[in-house]
């Protein structure tokens, strides 16, 4: 599919299940359907890094964390409108990103992983520890005020649902952009092998660095959805089992196509919703789904019809006399 | 922040003898714990992230065995062989299973099982916090080192740890079944040709990483509450002093260890709520200057 | 002529191991030159020395007269010494024409754009004339994880070729083959290095294969070159047949 086409399908998309939820929907849609936006954003951003690049972060909610606390503290010094408060926002987790990042990245494999965990964990501490700033573990407390800017009233729920499907569209149209760009296909080489990329003249580590820092973005883009919607902020945001969940998305879904995260936040907000209501011990469930996926199929969904599909193009290809033995 | 209260605390040799000995409680826990990841990843190359879990597996089945007999040398049997024998079943039935496969599902295995075993255990035992309390057979007065006080069993706990690490390391080091670890640690195929039962060397180290695991719970069950969920926090610990000694050296975790303990018991004085920040910045310099950590030896 | 490759006095130390010792060749622009010699004789470390993979602990190695030894890896590729690996080095997930066409953009330095879609016409193009140089255009679409042992191999050479080097040096480029297989992919390269008029250097066990297409022959022993010249005069050199070659050289190839 064309670029034209994709923002094409990605608009028209967007504007139907604005058009429909807002004329049939109830409240519980909007808010199932705001909640699939943000966590999918979440999930897609943290697959540029895991599905794309090959970087397996175990600590993608720092950005989400990062994105809802700065917003929100921003909108609660009452100094800034909401988009100046998320353009500052965007520009400190870019920063975060790329400090983080450069210490990130000298690592490979799992220890990339741990480094990430741990510098979320870091984050956590300091929200957790910074009570006069962050009201330690009640979160931010009293509200995120929503003043309205350019004709937007956020306080007003269908516009905050319009508003951030809106912002997810583009969001996703953006990072399509990015993972089919040569840019995207130099982060396919270095997940697929990047030793050889660096020896085709590939500055590996610059282009993981620069991976790591829009993925981060795209991440606290999503935590800056979730504090409008929650109006406020949570130290859970930027907690490891956040990150965790990302993760889960993702293998749920299936990594190698485009918009498995995305599903995978559907399944997983489905899951994890029937889950709450049905048992106490939601940790139990969970974990067992997790490894029914992890050791029986060991990919996602998607990844497994995707697999399916070009084994068997391959196939027809050798058959076209492709193969001369 | 308040450095006149720690500069006061350094110059007062009881109030140094308290911290040194809490940080060295601190540093021994962390670094068993860091040494059974250690040990498991430098033969298996998997790092288990479910170790902080096991730790606090360990906690509360000397929990379970002190409330049953009353005896603490019961309890520390019973968190290091009970989780010893649950870290060999996991990695049997579990962990093997994705050894070739990528970094992504070995991390996800680990993530459900902590999942799992954070549940479990508040099924068990409840989501509050438990207390052990001093055992009674370290109900004796304090020992007094230079003008201050050490608890017997601050005492206890140290020696024990390092006894420990020595033992492991004179296994590792003198025992035939050591020969057979480090040979399997370089060469699996190798020494699997040679008749050798890898899956079994695998399942053992396997298990001696998660005994270390365990005896730190259980060591960690007087001085520490426990709670679902507490093994994160010494995971991210075990890490950090891996990645500061030098991925793969024993030696490098034991010092590094030694270096965070002090630092978290002489940060509370002097600077409570920088003391993560300090810990996290003494790894990003170590990773700045020397990217295989203190101790670590160059990748060939 | 003055040599495209000029390396002199090059050493290299392991340990106690001298892995590389003393080397001093020449290759000649647009030549074909097989370099032969027992396992352990350092061949593969030689190209790592080169390709910058190694540093050296001595010596020089000019290309076109500048000295590149100690530059980066990067570096040197981009000077134009191009390189395929014993075990052929490829993107598992990509398709044989996106990957070259990845190598082309990456070789033309056009990785950095995010505006853009992948593939840009002009690298993709020239990615398909790579494929019909090396004979891949018929397994264009499949996905390289999928291909056979030797069309790997050719991938690999081909992922070489994208970045248009000036010398090219293939490791072992018919290793693990089966007999046939083998003289496909030796012809295919003979053909290449005939249409491309590049510097070939390849490292080779079959014997065979060696002294039917080399132009000059270099064997190498414990790090040292023990001898070079056209294949009939290594043929009937001495300290070869003796030291290495034994008598199976003796029997006609």
């Amino acid at each position: 599919m064309t670029a034209r086409l994709e923002v094409l399908a990605g608009v028209v998309l967007g504007a139907l299940v604005v058009a429909l939820t807002l004329a049939f929907g109830d409240k519980a849609l909007l808010d199932v359907l705001m909640r699939l936006a943000i966590f999918g954003l979440l999930a897609l951003s943290l697959n540029i890094l895991v599905g794309y690049t090959g970087l397996v972060s175990f600590g993608h909610a720092m950005f989400f964390g990062l994105g809802a606390y700065s917003f929100g503290l921003l909108m609660q010094s009452g100094a800034v409108s909401i988009p100046s408060a998320a353009l500052i926002t965007l520009v400190v987790a870019c920063i975060w990103g790329g400090v983080v990042g450069t210490f990130c990245i000298r690592l490979d494999d799992i220890y990339f992983s741990f480094l990430t965990l741990a510098f979320q964990m870091l984050l956590y501490s300091i929200i957790i520890g910074w009570v006069s700033l962050t009201g330690g573990d009640q979160g931010l407390m009293g509200g995120i005020p929503r003043p309205p800017f350019l004709g937007i009233n956020l306080a007003e729920p269908r516009q905050l649902f319009v508003l951030i499907v809106v912002v997810f569209v583009v969001c996703v149209l953006a990072i399509r952009q990015i993972v089919q760009s040569p840019f995207g296909f130099a982060l396919r080489m270095i997940r697929d092998n990047a030793e050889r990329a660096r020896f085709l003249g590939l500055p590996v580590q610059r282009y993981k660095l620069i991976a790591f820092v829009l993925s981060g973005f795209f991440g606290s883009v999503s935590g800056i959805l979730m504090s409008l919607y929650v109006s406020g902020a949570y130290p859970n945001f930027a907690f490891w089992s956040m990150s965790g969940d990302a993760i889960f998305m993702i293998i749920l879904g299936g990594l190698t196509v485009f918009l498995g995260p995305l599903v995978g936040a559907a399944v997983f907000l489905l899951l994890n919703d029937n889950i709450t209501r049905l048992t106490e011990h939601h940790g139990i469930v969970m974990g067992v789904v997790l490894l029914a996926i992890v050791l029986g199929m060991r990919k996602g969904f998607l990844d497994v019809l995707d697999e399916w599909w070009q084994a068997r193009a391959s196939r027809a290809e050798a058959r076209a006399g492709g193969d001369r033995q | 922040m308040n450095p006149e209260a720690l500069l006061a605390c350094l110059t007062t040799p009881a109030c140094i003898v308290t911290q040194v000995s809490a940080g060295m409680i601190i540093g021994m826990l962390i670094f068993l714990v860091a040494s059974g990841v250690t040990l498991i990843f430098g033969v298996l190359k998997v790092v288990n992230f479910t170790h902080g879990s096991f730790y606090m597996l360990g906690v509360y089945f000397a929990l379970t065995a002190y409330g049953l007999t009353g005896s603490y040398a019961v309890s520390l049997l019973a968190g290091a062989i009970g989780v010893g024998l649950f870290g060999v079943v996991f990695e049997r039935f579990f962990m093997s299973k994705v050894y070739n496969a990528d970094v992504l599902m070995q991390l996800l295995v680990c993530y459900a099982f902590i999942l799992i075993l954070d549940d479990v255990v508040k099924t068990v035992w409840g989501g509050d916090f438990l207390k052990m309390g001093m055992p009674e057979e370290f109900a004796l007065p304090p020992i007094k080192v230079w003008d201050g006080f050490v608890p017997p069993f601050y005492a206890f706990l140290t020696v024990f740890a390092v006894l420990i690490a020595v033992l492991v390391a004179a296994l590792l080091g003198l025992t035939r079944f050591g020969k057979i670890v480090r040979a399997a640690a370089v060469n699996r195929q190798m020494v699997s040709v040679l008749g050798i039962n890898t899956s079994l060397v695998y399942a053992l180290i396997f298990g001696l990483g998660s005994v270390l695991a365990g005896l730190a719970g259980a060591l960690a069950a007087p001085v520490r509450s426990a709670v679902p969920g507490m093994g994160f926090d010494i995971l991210i610990e075990s890490f950090i002093v891996t990645v500061i000694g030098g991925m793969g050296s024993m030696g490098g975790a034991f010092i590094a260890a030694i270096g965070i303990g002090l630092i978290r018991s002489f940060g509370t004085i002097g600077f409570p709520l920088a003391t993560e920040g300090v810990m996290f910045a003494i790894m990003a310099i170590v990773l700045l200057i020397k990217p295989t950590g203190l101790f670590g030896r160059r990748a060939a | 002529m003055t040599a495209r490759l000029a390396i002199t006095g090059l050493m290299k130390r392991f340990g106690g191991v001298v892995a590389t010792d003393n080397v001093t060749l020449d290759f000649a622009p647009g030549s074909l030159t097989a370099i032969i010699g027992p396992n352990g004789a350092g061949k593969t470390t030689f190209f790592n020395l080169i390709t910058g993979k190694l540093k050296p602990d001595g010596g020089e190695i000019r290309l076109d007269g500048v000295d590149i030894s100690g530059q980066t890896q990067s570096e040197i590729v981009r000077r134009g010494i191009g390189r395929a690996f014993q075990v052929a080095s490829i993107f598992p997930r990509f398709t044989v024409e996106d990957a070259l066409t990845a190598a082309v953009l990456t070789h033309r330095q056009q990785t950095s754009s995010m505006l853009r879609r992948f593939p840009l016409p002009d690298a993709a193009s020239r990615a398909r004339e790579i494929m019909a140089l090396v004979g891949l255009e018929r397994v264009g679409k499949t996905p390289s994880r999928y291909l056979s042992h030797g069309d790997q191999k050719l991938l690999d050479i081909a992922l070489a070729l994208a970045l248009e080097p000036k010398v090219l040096l293939l490791d072992e480029p018919t290793a693990g083959m089966g007999p046939e297989e083998r003289w496909q992919m030796i012809e295919r390269v003979q053909r290449l290095w005939s249409e491309v008029g590049m510097t070939l250097v390849f490292i080779e066990h079959d014997m065979d294969i060696v002294f039917k297409i080399a132009q000059t022959i270099r064997v190498l022993r414990y790090g040292k070159v023990l001898a070079e010249g056209t294949p009939d005069e290594i043929r009937s050199n001495e300290a070869v047949i003796e030291a290495y070659l034994g008598t199976s050289l003796e029997e006609p190839a």
